[in-house]
């Protein structure tokens, strides 16, 4: 093909950004600095990236807080163990979200935003099947939004760094949706809807990425 | 109000708050506002073009190197077979690639399970990424844009982005045009491409008046998302537009594609290959997954959506065009809907092969396909070989959802339409997104998805059979 010949030349190009996101470039910030024409240099950020970040970050530590509080409070020992596992994932990406923000400037909130806190407020006040269900509930609306937060950085924003976590974050938190939605539907007793089951109890880990980005 | 201080009001408010209204403050939270309504550009258009060209060639690489990664892209015809106007050859074999350590055959033993939770999945049977997802938009092959420029003087060259797929695995170009009014004249094409400079002298005496002026607006070029006098274009000069024909040339497709209109965010959009418009007389599901039940609603909503970008918002600032709905819209539907399919002379008027035309492994493949394969179940030979409907083949069974490629979110299809296997050789690349390069493709992909278990010859016989239809 006609484009294989391009290669050789931008070979040097490659090593750095092989695979990397590339945005639309009428989206980019206008003060970006530049790594070579048309690629932001690393940690130059647009609007969306910081949005991102930011939201992102304060849903992430709420899924921290009402991970412990459904380890303590629920009845159902599957969704104890769901809360385990958000204290653990998201625990594991907030840590790699607060590093790529420090580098690229980006203040992330302290404490989570007045919407988490007011789904915590309701859930203290809850016990037994009803905490279950109320928790579950909140979780899968919760994915639901964080999954459409990645997706938009995917495309919208500039920063290679935080895209890539954006990108490896995406399919973590579907196969949360999907496990939240199967224990709320057991919850219920229904028999979980789907066919492709999310893997229940702690085990996510479902066969290699073979998509490269 | 301050930030800090109406953050905090919001915060004692939250408190206060008792259960009830937990569902008012949960409908105020906030999620990005461009998520569902595009952007407009942030900087001048010369500064975006400059950032764009420089891209452009590691857009191109990284595409080259996902295509290759999936699929045999070289140039292997299958001995003679040729598309209807014989102006290019059917290309043949598998082509999507196998990952390491498996075949064909033991994939097919595999379940579902397994194969997602092993990686297994062929990638090349993925829904297939644009060459630029975070900008999409109309990409049109080399070929007619060289066509264009050559009659009209006309640009649809992009500088962002260049077409990815090679010549011979799209289809003929120009296609030739059968009209259900003029059977017995066959292709009126003259082997031209049907332009707003042409039409008429080719058309004149075959066609009635409201025919001709539904072709004439058919061709017409209007403003639209990538083509357009804004900054918000991809073209380099200010454009008059695209016309209807520039991707369904010759009322068939040149494998332009899109982004789908359905869908957000930008992301998840998925890739659309271009429907060919023969036999579209015959359809009433419209769209893959639009479903929209007319030709007019289509028609009338192409033109007022940016083509394919399913945002009237941004369309409506490139210049609005509201079509008539009875003197216009009308009559561009009435001449697509004297497009016929090609003509298939092995074929009786059940839509079954005639048995003293067809070969014996066509007429195996026509017992497969309607016995053991199961595929007539969908494409109905009486219905054009479709069904009007829209099925999910739950591809999701077999990979882990949410992957990126090329910043292309792999998620669930969903439902599809049935698209029609009439003149199917003729339409490369196959499924809505164009994702499987030959018919051979196809039939692995559904002796995988529907769980057929054919043998070599079944098949062989498949394919010898669609290339009948
Ligand atoms: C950018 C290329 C492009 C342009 C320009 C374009 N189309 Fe299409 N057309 C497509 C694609 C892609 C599809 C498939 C849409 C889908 O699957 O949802 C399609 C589908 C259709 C269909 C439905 C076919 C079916 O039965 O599913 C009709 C009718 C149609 N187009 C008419 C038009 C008209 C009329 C115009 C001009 C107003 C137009 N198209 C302009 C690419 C194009
Ligand atoms: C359950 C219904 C169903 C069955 C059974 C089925 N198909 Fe399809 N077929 C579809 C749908 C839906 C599409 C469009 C899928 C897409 O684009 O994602 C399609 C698309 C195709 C296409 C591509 C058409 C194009 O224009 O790109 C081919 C070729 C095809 N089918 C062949 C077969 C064969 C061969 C069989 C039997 C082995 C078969 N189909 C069985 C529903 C079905």
């Amino acid at each position: 093909m006609r484009l294989l010949a391009l290669g050789s030349t931008l070979t040097i190009l490659l090593v750095s950004s092989a695979f990397a996101q590339i945005g639309n470039p009428a989206g980019a910030d206008p003060g970006t600095r530049q790594a070579a024409p048309g690629v932001p240099a690393p940690h130059q950020t647009n609007t969306q990236d910081q949005l991102f970040a930011q939201q992102v970050g304060s849903g992430g530590m709420a899924e921290v807080v009402l991970g412990r509080l459904a380890d303590r409070k629920a009845q159902n020992r599957a969704v104890k163990e769901f809360g385990q596992l958000m204290v653990q994932d998201h625990g594991k990406a907030n840590d790699k979200l607060a590093a790529l923000a420090k580098s690229a400037d980006i203040p992330l909130p302290n404490e989570p935003d007045p919407e988490h806190k007011a789904v915590q407020a309701r859930l203290e006040g809850l016990n037994g099947a009803a905490f279950d269900v109320a928790y579950l509930a909140a979780q899968v609306q919760d994915h639901q939004k964080t999954a459409q937060l990645l997706q938009w950085e995917i495309n919208s924003g500039q920063d290679a760094q935080l895209q890539r976590f954006a990108s490896e974050t995406l399919p973590i938190v579907l196969k949360h949706l999907r496990m939240a939605q199967d224990l709320a539907a057991q919850t219920a007793g229904q028999t979980p809807r789907e066919f492709a089951p999310a893997t229940t109890g702690m085990d996510h880990g479902d066969g290699s990425r073979r998509v490269r980005q | 109000m301050s930030k800090p201080l109406k953050r905090n009001v919001l915060f004692a408010a939250a408190f206060l708050i008792p259960a009830t209204l937990f569902t008012l403050i949960a409908a105020s939270d906030p999620l990005p506002p461009d998520a569902t309504y595009r952007p407009l550009p942030t900087r001048p258009f010369s500064a975006v073009k400059a950032d764009d060209e420089a891209q452009k060639p590691r857009v191109m690489l990284r595409q080259a190197d996902l295509l290759n990664r999936r699929y045999d892209m070289s140039d292997r015809p299958i001995a003679g077979v040729m598309m209807s106007a014989a102006r290019k050859a059917v290309q043949g074999g598998v082509r999507v690639k196998l990952p390491a350590g498996v075949t064909w055959e033991s994939l097919a033993e595999m379940s579902p399970d397994e194969i997602r939770q092993r990686g297994l999945m062929p990638e090349g049977f993925l829904p297939l990424p644009h060459v630029k997802q975070a900008t999409g938009g109309q990409v049109i092959p080399d070929r007619h844009i060289d066509e264009i420029r050559r009659q009209e003087a006309r640009d649809l060259r992009r500088f962002d982005v260049n077409f990815d797929l090679p010549d011979h695995l799209t289809p003929e170009f120009p296609p030739p045009v059968f009209l259900t009014t003029q059977p017995h004249l066959g292709d009126v094409s003259r082997g031209q491409l049907l332009t707003i400079k042409n039409f008429y002298e080719f058309m004149n005496g075959i066609i009635t008046p409201v025919q001709m002026e539904g072709l004439r607006l058919l061709l017409t070029p209007f403003p639209q998302e990538e083509f357009n006098q804004t900054e918000d274009r991809k073209v380099a000069e200010q454009s008059t537009g695209i016309s209807c024909l520039d991707c369904h040339a010759n009322f068939h497709t040149n494998a332009a594609f899109h982004l789908t209109p359905d869908v957000r965010p930008q992301a998840a959009r998925f890739r659309l290959d271009t429907t060919s418009l023969r036999g579209v007389f015959n359809q009433q599901v419209h769209g893959s997954k639009r479903s929209l039940r007319s030709v007019e609603d289509f028609t009338e909503f192409e033109q007022r959506t940016a083509y394919f970008n399913g945002d009237h918002v941004s369309a409506t600032r490139k210049g609005v065009h509201l079509p008539d709905r009875t003197n216009q819209v009308a009559m561009m539907a009435q001449m697509q809907n004297i497009i016929d399919f090609p003509p298939a002379p092995k074929l009786d008027p059940f839509g079954r092969l005639d048995r003293t035309k067809a070969t014996e492994q066509e007429l195996a493949g026509e017992q497969v396909f309607f016995g053991k394969a199961r595929c007539a179940e969908c494409h109905v030979s009486q219905t054009s070989f479709m069904d009007n409907s829209m099925h999910d083949l739950k591809l999701e069974r077999f990979y882990q959802i949410g992957n990126t490629s090329n910043d292309f979110v792999i998620l669930p299809d969903g439902p599809i339409k049935t698209f029609t296997l009439r003149g199917i050789k003729d339409s490369p690349p196959y499924l809505h997104d164009g994702r499987l390069m030959t018919l051979a493709d196809t039939v692995e992909f559904f002796n995988l998805v529907l769980g057929l278990k054919l043998t070599q010859q079944e098949k062989e016989a498949l394919v010898a059979y669609m290339l009948t239809l």
